[in-house]
């Protein structure tokens, strides 16, 4: 970025915008720990400042990376060639949560968990839960459509954003979508900019949809030998017709991470865990429940636990929540990935993992949210070994072939960013990028917004 | 900065971001450069060279309350605490201490002679530069504003301290020993005289020390791990010599020091560490003591009390977080006042006080304080009691701030209470 371009900006956020290096380093980076510097840093309180900086961008010509929490799994907020992080954190209020007409409307830079809790002491529910939902922001589920443990049922961002504010890599502020449950009035644009991972507009607004928040809910671990038996209890609850808030499948080699310090007792033979959650009126929770249970012990699980308070629920969850951070155990570096299949694949898939990790020779953890076929795939490497390094890359280039040929998704959740760029085209095909990069163009034709995302060659010259 | 021993402990951070949940910081900077990932981040591009200005570098690295939040919530077990403290005192080698922390530390702290030196200049400064709070306690001065801290109530040091009062040949001998700390003996000596007091009724043989030396803990968290070093190496030394059964500690702070940051800062080859590693092992807390040493069951049952959880308990971070013994000021609190002790509305919230963090930028440490003391006010509580000097320095300053009437205290001095008036 040019002196010209760095002063101009300092009339539109004053002390908010920061060049030091100590700054630059802090928006270097999100979750997936790849790092590059960005050139300047600035904070955001109005959609007139940001629009003002995009105006300045196409005049000058410097990359515009919109950032939330970077909590992001795929390289989304990390500004590979340099430029301006624009980091939504300040413009976090929550603007209104209409009771009657169940909408809420807010600023990019709220924490989800935020709005959740508003939202509760109305009754009301939003119900997108990403694991990292005490820390990510609005615009970055947005950006990236993320999803969490109650997809399953209620579905991910993108079923509840209604309408949006953005500044489009033009400069341009527009208005999409409704404040109200329908509207078709032309083109989908707010479907279009979510999951876009900044590379259209930077959302300065989100109307969002809430629902009633659901009465009562019960917790359910089911311990089976092996996945087989457990991804068909899952084909199987589904096809009992219920529709569990979470199911979430945890495998051998996740079970063994977290044997010891599960917090509860693991049985010696679990090969494959299960936890499933119902919710609705008090009634119909405990009779699904009931049913859920015995559908787990018709499909072979060896135990089957229940709970009913908060306090039970804690415990069965911690099975599931110290998995994640226990990896680290099994070797230090991990990539990451999030295959969708269909949910009736899922036995084939789990076998393909296994025979994988063992034909590659290397350390394959898995768990998910089973329910709608979501499995995270975590290799785990030493990080010092040029080979298995090697073996690893070609181990994910193999499940992402195979997840196409299932007919899935090779990323449910956590957007291609740079971490998945190579294997867009794998999945939607030449034409399908073509399409992408022409919308693209209309969006943003100077490529300002986050280049290098998504596509491999896009971006622009840095000056 | 170089640092191979840095860039171990950094690499343990996923860089998830957990930590921004949790920050006590991170609310007032709205930045990454607060939150415990950005300075792990800021530390480890250091160590592997890619610093820019190190004055920056130590800045950020200030901008820290050490609360250990971060570190708690961390899934990966990240030593954020160390890491920054190190940070500070490889930055403090290379650039000396920053002015601020000087004022503050010079080379009062390792050595007693200098601490009472201190206090007395302290002690003169006030006479000429401070005016009385109309508070019902009359204990509260208050900086001008042309001392450049202005708004600050600061208490009124006594004239006599806590170890100087007691008479020669008192607390000499006996087979546990008190570890009063500075703030305890000097500014608070009622909290001093009340731990000492009631320590006693265990039966026990209670001593302490004369002359004692700081716990290290301040001249660490500045960076100054020299000095910090001093002071852990005499404590070491007399109290492996006097070799007591317990080390009993009012102040949480002075017990981290102890048992945790000690062990950190000795490396493992030096002379004193497996001594040391003897004498962390026989510290603890005043609670802690107190509940084994069934000092509390020879009160009476109390009668229900008119004003049921007026008296609160505020968890210290490192006493109740670090080292887990938030129930056990709890239990102490139950028994010595009964139901008049409740949960209290922000029992963990930090009260913003962070050592040196305090001084650096008294604006944004009150501001996290008077929120602290203004939730539990909020929540009904009528006095906070707790278990850190730190905690109770700054939270008698934020009472007289928002709301005079509310009393902070020290666990020990409502059982002495309890002794006296029963
Ligand atoms: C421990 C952990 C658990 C996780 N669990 C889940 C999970 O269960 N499900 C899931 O889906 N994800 C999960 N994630 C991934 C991540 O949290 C989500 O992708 C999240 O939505 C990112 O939000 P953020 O605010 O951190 O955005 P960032 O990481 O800062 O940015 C993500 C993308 O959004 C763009 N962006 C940010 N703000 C805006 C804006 N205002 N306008 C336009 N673009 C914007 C950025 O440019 C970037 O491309 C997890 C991450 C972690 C670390
Ligand atoms: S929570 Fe721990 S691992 Fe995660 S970013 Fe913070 S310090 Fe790093
Ligand atoms: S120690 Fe406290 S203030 Fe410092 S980074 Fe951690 S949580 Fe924030």
């Amino acid at each position: 970025m040019d002196k010209q371009a760095l002063s101009a900006l300092r009339e539109v956020f004053g002390e908010r915008l920061d060049t030091s290096r100590e700054q630059c380093i802090c928006y270097s980076y999100d979750a997936t720990g790849k790092m590059f510097l960005p050139d300047a840093v600035a904070f955001p309180t109005s959609a007139d400042e940001v629009r003002r900086t995009i105006l300045l961008a196409n005049e000058r010509l410097f990359p515009v990376i919109p950032r939330g929490a970077g909590s992001g799994f795929s390289g989304g907020s990390v500004p590979v060639q340099g430029g301006l992080v624009l980091s939504m954190e300040r413009m976090d209020r929550i603007l209104s949560i209409d009771e009657e007409n169940l909408v809420a409307v807010v600023e990019p830079g709220v924490v989800t968990e935020t709005l959740k809790e508003e939202a509760r002491k109305r009754g009301l529910f939003y119900p997108p839960d990403p694991a990292s939902l005490k820390f990510c922001t609005i615009g970055g589920n947005i950006a990236e459509c993320s999803g969490g443990m109650c997809a399953v049922k209620y579905g991910v961002t993108r079923d509840y954003v209604l309408g949006l504010e953005a500044v489009l890599g033009t400069g341009e502020l527009v208005r999409t979508g409704v404040v109200t449950v329908k509207g078709v009035v032309g083109y989908d644009l707010t479907r279009m900019l979510v999951g876009s991972e900044g590379t259209l507009g930077i959302v300065t607004k989100a109307v969002l949809k809430l629902i009633p928040h659901p009465e009562t809910i019960a917790t359910i671990l089911a311990f089976f030998r092996s996945n087989h038996d457990g991804s068909n209890a899952v084909v199987g609850i589904i096809g009992e017709r219920i529709t569990p808030c979470a199911l979430e499948l945890m495998d051998r080699t996740a079970i063994d991470c977290v044997r010891e310090n599960a917090g509860l007792p693991v049985p010696a033979e679990a090969g494959c865990a299960l936890l499933i959650e119902v919710d609705g009126p008090k009634e119909s929770v405990s009779a699904e429940a009931e049913r859920v249970d015995q559908a787990c012990r018709r499909y072979g699980a060896i135990e089957v636990g229940r709970a009913a308070d908060a306090e039970g629920r804690e415990r069965l969850w911690t099975l599931r929540r110290s998995i994640s951070p226990a990896l680290r155990q099994v070797n230090p570096v991990k990539i990451n990935e999030d295959i969708v299949v269909p949910r009736s694949r899922l036995p084939e898939m789990l076998a393909f993992l296994a025979d994988l990790a063992y034909r590659q020779n290397i350390k394959i953890v898995n768990f998910g949210h089973a329910g709608d076929g979501n499995v995270h795939v975590n290799v785990m490497i030493s990080g010092t070994d040029e080979d298995e390094r090697r073996r690893a890359d070609e181990a994910v280039a193999e499940v992402f072939r195979k997840t196409v040929a299932l007919g899935g998704t090779i990323s449910g959740e956590h957007g291609i960013g740079i971490a998945k760029a190579p294997f867009l085209e794998m999945e939607v095909g030449p034409l399908g990028v073509s399409v992408m990069k022409r919308l693209k163009t209309c969006f943003d034709p100077n490529g300002i917004l986050n280049p290098g995302k998504i596509f491999v060659e896009e971006g622009m010259a840095r000056r | 900065m170089k640092r191979e021993d840095l860039a171990a402990l950094t690499a343990a951070c996923a860089k998830c971001g957990t930590c921004r949940t949790v920050c006590t910081l991170y609310p007032e900077r709205k930045a990454e450069i607060a939150v415990a990932r950005g300075k792990v981040v800021l530390v480890e591009a250091a160590a592997s060279g890619l610093d820019g200005d190190a004055e920056a570098l130590q800045e950020a690295l200030s901008d820290c309350l050490l609360c250990g939040r971060c570190e708690r919530a961390c899934p990966n077990q990240v030593s954020v605490e160390e890491i920054v403290m190190k940070g500070r005192g490889a930055l403090a080698e290379e650039l000396g201490i920053p002015a601020w922390k000087q004022v503050v530390f010079g080379k009062v702290m390792p050595s007693a002679g200098g601490k009472t030196a201190a206090r007395a200049a302290a002690a003169a400064s006030q006479k000429l530069f401070l005016r009385k709070v109309p508070t019902e306690s009359g204990l509260h001065y208050r900086f001008p504003s042309a001392f450049g801290l202005s708004g600050r109530t600061v208490p009124a040091l006594p004239g006599e301290s806590f170890l100087g009062s007691l008479p020669r040949g008192e607390a000499v001998r006996g087979e546990v020993i008190l570890f009063v700390g500075c703030v305890f003996d000097h500014v608070f000596p009622r909290v001093g005289r009340a731990a000492y007091e009631t320590l006693r009724l265990s039966g026990k043989g209670i001593s302490v020390f004369r002359d004692a030396p700081c716990c290290g803990l301040p001249a660490l968290v500045a960076g100054d791990r020299p000095s910090a070093l001093r002071c852990v190496e005499e404590n070491v030394r007399r109290l492996s010599d006097a070799s007591p059964e317990r080390i009993v500690f009012p102040c949480g702070s002075c017990l981290v020091m102890f048992r945790r940051n000690m062990l950190s800062l000795l490396p493992k080859e030096h002379p004193l560490y497996g001594d040391a590693v003897r004498v962390a092992d026989r510290c603890e807390d005043y609670a802690s003591f107190l509940l084994e040493t069934g000092v509390l069951s020879r009160l009476p049952d109390l009668p229900k009390s008119e004003r049921p959880g007026r008296i609160g308990y505020h968890d210290p971070c490192h006493l109740s977080g670090t080292l887990g013994k938030g129930g056990e000021g709890r239990e102490v609190l139950r028994r010595a006042v009964g139901d008049s002790f409740g949960e209290m509305k922000g029992a963990d919230l930090c009260c913003g006080y962070g050592g040196t963090f305090n001084i650096r930028d008294y604006p944004t440490s009150a501001k996290i304080g008077q929120n602290k003391v203004s939730v539990a006010a909020e929540g009904g509580t009528a006095v906070i009691a707790t278990a850190c000097s730190g905690c109770i320095f700054q939270m008698r300053d934020m009472a007289a701030r928002t709301d005079p009437s509310l009393r902070v205290v020290h666990i020990a001095e409502l059982v002495s209470q309890a002794f006296s008036t029963r």
